[in-house]
């Protein structure tokens, strides 16, 4: 076996590189939400306030952990922190620095694999809500399950899209395959991708599950110490993973052009450029949106998000041809 | 001359209706009547009076301990003049019939009296606590003159029902409804108040408000102060719309001893007013911006209200307890440099408003969360007798600048703005344009302000009488009742503050809503339960809850 691999997973593009990408995300994304609020934003801890979110994690890991007595223990001690490694482990299957964390292309219908390791971590938020016993928590879970069994339809169709214009269902093929990004290639399956994004992320308008003004902090109420921080760790990385699969789905992964030094380095910066960018899009639609209903939300995704979605994959497979002379790709 | 006639035929017509059951009537200033009836003649006078004038609406029920009788004095606002229909009752048994039946908006006034004097209406359909707690004892009513906090003794929460989170009952007609409590504490209500929502899946069936929790006995503290040291007690009824309980409390105590202020300190009074009120909304509306997950728009709206704060803080002296009117004019005065800079800065206002009333307008999400959510139709909004922008949005006039004016309002050029369609976006919108115009009153008067003095001293004692001040606060009318016995101290304080007049038609609004609509709704009804709880100070702390008198709480303050 490769010993390089302990390296590649444990610090670079491995945990380490993705914690602090995962830290710095959370910054930029306060930071910019701040900036369209007109308020400052964190600017006390290190320099522009760069190091706050890490701040916040070490506090939250010295505060007193509590387990209500009601709740279900095991399930209210395991959930935070296996929705966290499901996330994880999806990230290591992109490619990052040009392959993934285990050091190869990944295999095909890798996409598949993530998508439903998402699923997974999604129905673990939920339960984690419903075993801390706490009416909110359980509204809160139960709004989750509403929403996410809803929009992660119109996610995948909108995510079959790039795989049939890639003739593949392998990430890193997707990724480089856009010599030109599907993004600009087919915007139609672009927005709903980044709709249906928004709301598994839970972001504005959509951010029904963990409403503060009605249900308190949602699934998260209970929560307190270590677990909160776990909890609050799994929703940083999945805004991460959720930048990560729209960059590699539509705007080209890591790749694009290499100047001198090593193509490893170029892709990383890029991909960090990438779903910085991606970040930036769904903090600016979060900063312009008012709180949907729930039933908004369930209404809205089965009259419109979902029957527009199966329109997109039609017009992309109707479209495919002309799409792939603009790619200079063999039909 | 026109508005002599107006009381004249007031009285005349109720006369005329009533015949011998009337004991007297009197009129002793503008647009004010007080008529006088038997003990049982009242409901039929109040029936005249609505009979006469169908627009009118309850302000409040006043009760005053004169020793042997209990007096109940009924305050309603007929469109043209604030009439006070007052009958006595015998002090060992207060007993009098309820007037819901006729006026539906009396209900929770009724209950303060009972809760607080002891008075039995009979036939009332609910009559229970309404501010004390339900373990107070019986038989000791606050607001009677020979009630004594030791009679009272330590209180301990036990009698009060707990009730469980998510209990589920089964109603009688076969389906099942779940409780959900909402408060003392929870992340929508910005006071401690307790509502219980009985919800069929997300669907609100009924709601019950549990008001009390802030109370601190300012009612009663009130009659224990000379009337210049309550014109800070009533300042501290409420931390946002502070202005107007000063000057309302300022004019009841100068109607009542005649005393006839500058002109310069009448339009000062107005420019803080209007301060307040330019403060409250852009408060409140960014409050809704956050009940409905709008977080921009409230960070937005709260940095534009800084700039009223800061005018403020300039002119007063204070950032939010103005501290400003007194009895016998305003404390500061205006100088010309910052009359210039409060126009400046409102302009800038000014312009944000247009912007923001684009957003409320065009915002397809705040539209899908407030248009056709809470409606309250206007004959409802009439018959529960609600008051300020929740009125207005319902197309109620009901502006107290407008119909009675006071200070400088008189002679403000301003429009009453109209919102006819009753759910929670018009009440907003007449929030967001009742902004516009008072930039219009506060440019005309920093213009239009005459010279001379701005405070006159006036004596401590005031004379025997009573008088009944309205104001229109941010939140609606504001009634402030002081009768004064000849010495330096008031016979008797009521204050009615809007938010009293204004929660009963959140049941109204609420029903057949979704449960996240309730933050947003309640939000459009600007509820300030600090205003809305006063007179009997309860502390809690660890589940119990004592009371201290007077005289107690000095001890403590020394003390400490």
């Amino acid at each position: 076996m490769n010993p390089n691999i302990f390296f590649r997973i444990l610090v670079f593009p491995g945990f380490l590189f993705l914690f602090v990408l995962i830290l710095f995300c959370d910054w930029f994304e306060r930071k910019i939400m701040a900036r369209m609020q007109n308020r400052m934003g964190p600017s006390y801890t290190g320099p522009f306030g760069i190091l706050q979110p890490l701040a916040d994690y070490i506090k939250l890991l010295t505060k007193e952990d509590i387990i209500p007595h009601h709740a279900r223990q095991f399930l209210f001690s395991l959930t935070p922190i296996i929705s966290f490694s499901i996330f994880m482990l999806s990230i290591f299957c992109f490619p990052l620095d040009g392959i993934n964390v285990f050091s190869n292309y990944g295999f095909e219908g890798d996409l598949l694999f993530v998508l439903a390791l998402v699923t997974f971590a999604h129905f673990f938020l939920f339960l984690s809500g419903w075993s801390s016993s706490n009416p909110y928590s359980g509204i809160g879970a139960v709004r989750i399950l509403m929403q996410f069994i809803g929009y992660d339809i119109p996610l995948i169709i909108s995510a079959i899209g790039p795989a049939f214009l890639a003739g593949s269902l392998s990430l890193a093929k997707i990724a480089s395959m856009q010599t030109i990004p599907f993004a600009l290639l087919t915007p139609w399956t672009f927005i709903l991708f980044l709709v249906a994004l928004q709301a598994e992320l839970e972001e504005d308008p959509f951010d029904v599950p963990h409403a503060e003004t009605e249900i308190v902090a949602g699934y998260g109420t209970e929560f307190s110490g270590r677990k909160l921080a776990f909890i609050r760790l799994a929703k940083d990385t999945q805004i991460v993973f959720g930048a990560v699969l729209t960059a590699t789905l539509f705007l080209g992964g890591p790749y694009g052009p290499v100047f001198s030094a090593p193509p490893s380095l170029w892709f990383t910066i890029y991909f960090v450029l990438k779903v910085l960018f991606v970040i930036a899009l769904l903090e600016f639609v979060e900063a312009i949106c008012a709180r949907l209903r729930i039933d908004h939300v369930v209404r809205g995704n089965w009259r419109m998000i979902t029957p527009a979605a199966l329109l997109s994959v039609i017009l992309t497979v109707l479209s495919a041809p002309y799409i792939r002379l603009f790619m200079g790709a063999p039909i | 001359m026109k508005e002599i006639a107006i009381e004249e035929e007031i009285i005349g017509t109720l006369e005329g209706m009533l015949g011998e059951s009337v004991l007297g009537s009197k009129s002793p200033r503008p647009r004010r009547v007080y008529i006088h009836v038997k003990p049982a003649a009242h409901k039929r006078a109040i029936s005249a009076l609505l009979q006469a004038f169908p627009s009118t609406i309850i302000s409040t029920i006043t009760g005053i301990d004169l020793g042997e009788t209990i007096e109940i004095n009924y305050h309603f606002w007929c469109g043209k003049a604030e009439v006070t229909i007052r009958t006595n009752l015998s002090k060992s048994k207060p007993e009098i019939e309820t007037i819901t039946d006729i006026v539906p908006g009396a209900s929770l006034y009724e209950r303060e009296v009972h809760d607080l004097l002891g008075v039995k209406f009979a036939n009332h359909p609910n009559l229970t606590r309404l501010l004390l707690p339900e373990s107070w004892p019986e038989n000791s009513y606050p607001l009677r003159k020979d009630w004594n906090p030791k009679q009272t003794g330590e209180i301990h929460d036990s009698s009060e029902k707990t009730l469980t989170i998510g209990e589920t009952r089964t109603e009688s007609n076969g389906g099942s409804l779940v409780n959900v409590i909402v408060g003392p504490q929870h992340p929508a209500l910005h006071e401690p108040e307790r509502f219980l929502f009985k919800l069929d899946g997300e669907v609100v069936v009924d709601v019950e408000p549990r008001l009390g929790y802030a109370h601190r006995g300012i009612e009663k503290a009130a009659e224990h102060l000379m009337f210049f040291q309550d014109v800070h007690l009533v300042e501290r009824v409420c931390g946002i719309c502070n202005v107007a309980h000063t000057t309302c409390f300022c004019q009841a105590v100068e109607a009542l001893g005649e005393i006839e202020i500058p002109s310069r300190a009448k339009y000062l009074r107005t420019i803080v007013h209007e301060f307040n009120r330019i403060h409250s909304h852009l408060l409140l509306l960014g409050i809704a911006g956050l009940e409905i997950g709008f977080e921009s728009l409230f960070q937005y709206l709260w940095r534009d209200r800084e700039t009223v704060l800061d005018l403020t803080e300039k002119l007063t002296g204070n950032r939010v307890m103005a501290e400003y009117s007194t009895i016998g004019g305003v404390r500061r005065d205006l100088t010309p440099i910052l009359g210039d800079e409060i126009k400046k800065k409102l302009q800038k206002i000014r312009d944000r408003l247009s912007f923001y009333k684009e957003v409320f307008q065009s915002d397809p999400t705040i539209e899908l969360r407030t248009k056709g959510i809470g409606v309250l139709s206007e004959e409802k909004a009439l018959k529960l007798c609600v008051v300020g922008p929740v009125a207005r949005g319902s197309g109620v006039k009901s502006d107290v600048r407008k119909h009675d004016p006071y200070a400088a309002y008189e002679d403000a050029p301003f429009k009453e703005i109209l919102y006819k369609d009753g759910d929670s976006w018009s009440r907003f919108m007449v929030r967001l344009e009742e902004v516009g115009e008072s930039i219009e009153i506060i440019t005309w008067a920093v213009d239009n302000i005459p010279s001379g003095p701005y405070r006159i001293r006036v004596p401590r004692r005031m004379p025997r009488g009573e008088s009944l001040s309205r104001v229109e606060a941010p939140r609606g009318e504001l009634i402030h009742y002081v009768k004064g016995n000849g010495t330096a101290y008031p016979e008797r304080v009521k204050i009615r503050s809007p938010t009293l007049a204004n929660i009963i038609s959140f049941r109204e609004m609420i029903r057949g809503c979704y449960v996240a609509d309730i933050p947003a709704v309640l939000a459009s009804l600007d509820p300030c339960f600090s205003c809305t709880d006063r007179m009997v100070f309860v502390d809690e702390k660890n589940g119990r809850r004592w009371i201290w008198s007077m005289n107690d709480l000095k001890a403590r303050r020394r003390d400490s």
